[in-house]
């Protein structure tokens, strides 16, 4: 009888096992495959979503209101360095307005009705994020109804901080670039070095030690320096061109010496996320 | 009689509470516990779930627990990892690994406390290699001790240290 249990015991947990690989495999392909979750689980997570924006709005207003205490504390040197930079800005606006008017004359001139730069921004807020140090997850709070698709872009300040893994109706899953799965950073970049040539190139990882992004297989012969500013090239997928990504922080030869890696510190705190604004290209 | 008392209702209602409050502190508390390189990972959902059997060994109540635990975890998969398969397993076998190492020890705060602690080790391997098998992250098993295992123990034990005497008071006035 004790050996018969103990049977029993062994194979309900190689059942388990089995069952739970299998549903992982199935769940991870349709994930990369699909472009929406199955049904069950998009409206399953809208109602779980909305449930969490009870919970979750009067928490984050909380840390909000304590937060806005502690800038209060240093709003007078602040105050100062913003107005500034503000003169500088209202100039800069002014140019940038003009531009892109011009910009848009031109365009219809060549009669080029979109290019790689053009997007509309969707802003949305951060819900909840994911409890797990494997994914660096954030749900946000606009979905399929607000013209959210899957692997769209999403910036937070200056710069670009992930992309869109999984649309529900209501919100969405979005996969922060410091995550280390296979598919989570791979943005289409390009770099104007000082002497104004221009490199391509593809993101390829998160170094968690330091903070910054990789970017292997660079064969180019131009020179990169530390500072160069990297953006998205436009170039395959969705990824509108032209979204800031960070700076260059370090280049080296790869392991093997054939070609060159480089660092690139992001542009924004990717740990402090409340406001995101997702790209959505017209396709 | 778990059938006739608050439990039934207030049981539920604390899992999805404070599954839903593990997202909110990680969103709040972001820059706090998501400091590169190392990470703390709350489990509050795991603290309710390991009280609730530590509990009900005090207080001979037989509850639902394992059922509860993979509804629970089904919900942690779609809402927070979207992959499904994962937490739906391990939260059950949290509840049965506690059932019979409080069967073998009497419960009380501080042979609770080494119980959360075998609890929590095992929820993050099992999600480290879980995660590994499925290519989801590439962190060596010396990281994975250092930068997770680590930080998130000591996050959960003071965790557990606040709220085991709360808990328990909200776990006595539902009986």
């Amino acid at each position: 009888m004790q050996k018969f249990s103990f049977n029993r015991r062994l194979v309900i947990i190689i059942v388990c096992l089995i069952v739970s690989f299998a549903l992982m495999t199935v769940s991870v392909a349709i994930r990369n495959k699909k472009s929406t979750p199955p049904l069950v689980q998009q409206f399953g997570n809208d109602i779980v979503g909305l449930v969490d924006r009870v919970v979750a709005i009067p928490s984050n207003g909380l840390s909000g209101s304590v937060s806005s205490i502690s800038e209060l504390l240093n709003t007078y040197q602040e105050n100062q360095q913003l107005k500034k930079q503000v003169s500088e800005l209202a100039q800069t606006k002014v140019r940038d307005q003009t531009l892109a008017k011009e910009n848009k004359q031109l365009k219809k001139e060549v009669s080029l009705n979109n290019s790689l730069t053009d997007y509309t921004a969707v802003t949305a807020s951060v819900i909840t994020r994911t409890p797990s140090s494997w994914q660096n997850q954030v749900v946000i709070n606009k979905g399929a109804s607000a013209g959210v698709q899957k692997n769209m872009p999403v910036m937070s300040g200056s710069g670009l901080i992930g992309r869109v893994a999984e649309v529900n109706k209501t919100n969405s899953k979005v996969e922060l670039i410091t995550d280390n799965n296979d598919s989570a950073n791979r943005f289409a970049v390009s770099i104007t070095t000082k002497s104004g040539k221009t490199v391509n190139g593809v993101l390829s990882g998160y170094k968690a030690a330091t903070g910054q992004i990789t970017m292997n297989n660079i064969t180019t012969k131009a020179k990169i320096s530390k500072g160069d500013k990297v953006v998205t090239s436009g170039l395959g997928g969705l990824t509108p061109k032209g979204l800031y990504v960070g700076k260059v922080a370090k280049t080296t030869g790869d392991d093997y010496g054939l070609s060159t890696k480089l660092y690139i510190t992001p542009a924004t705190d990717l740990s402090d996320l409340n406001i995101v604004t997702v790209a959505v290209t017209k396709s | 009689m778990y059938r006739l008392s608050k439990l039934r209702f207030g049981f539920p209602i604390g899992l999805f509470f404070w599954l839903l409050i593990d997202g909110t502190v990680s969103q709040v508390f972001s820059v706090q516990l998501f400091r590169t390189p190392s990470t703390m990972v709350s489990h509050l959902v795991v603290l309710w779930l390991v009280c609730g059997a530590i509990f009900e060994a005090d207080s001979a109540l037989s509850m639902p627990l394992a059922r509860w635990a993979a509804v629970a975890g089904a919900v942690f998969d779609l809402y927070y990892t979207g992959i499904f398969g994962l937490y739906v397993f391990i939260f059950p076998l949290v509840i049965y690994m506690t059932r019979r190492l409080v069967s073998w020890i009497r419960p009380n705060f501080l042979s609770g406390l080494l119980v959360y602690f075998i609890d929590i080790t095992v929820v993050e391997a099992l999600g480290y290699l879980a995660s590994r098998a499925m290519h989801l992250n590439d962190a060596s098993g010396n990281a994975f001790l250092v930068n997770t295992l680590g930080p998130t123990l000591a996050f959960n034990l003071a965790m557990f240290v606040i709220l085991y005497f709360p808990i328990r008071w909200v776990y006595n006035w539902l009986k």
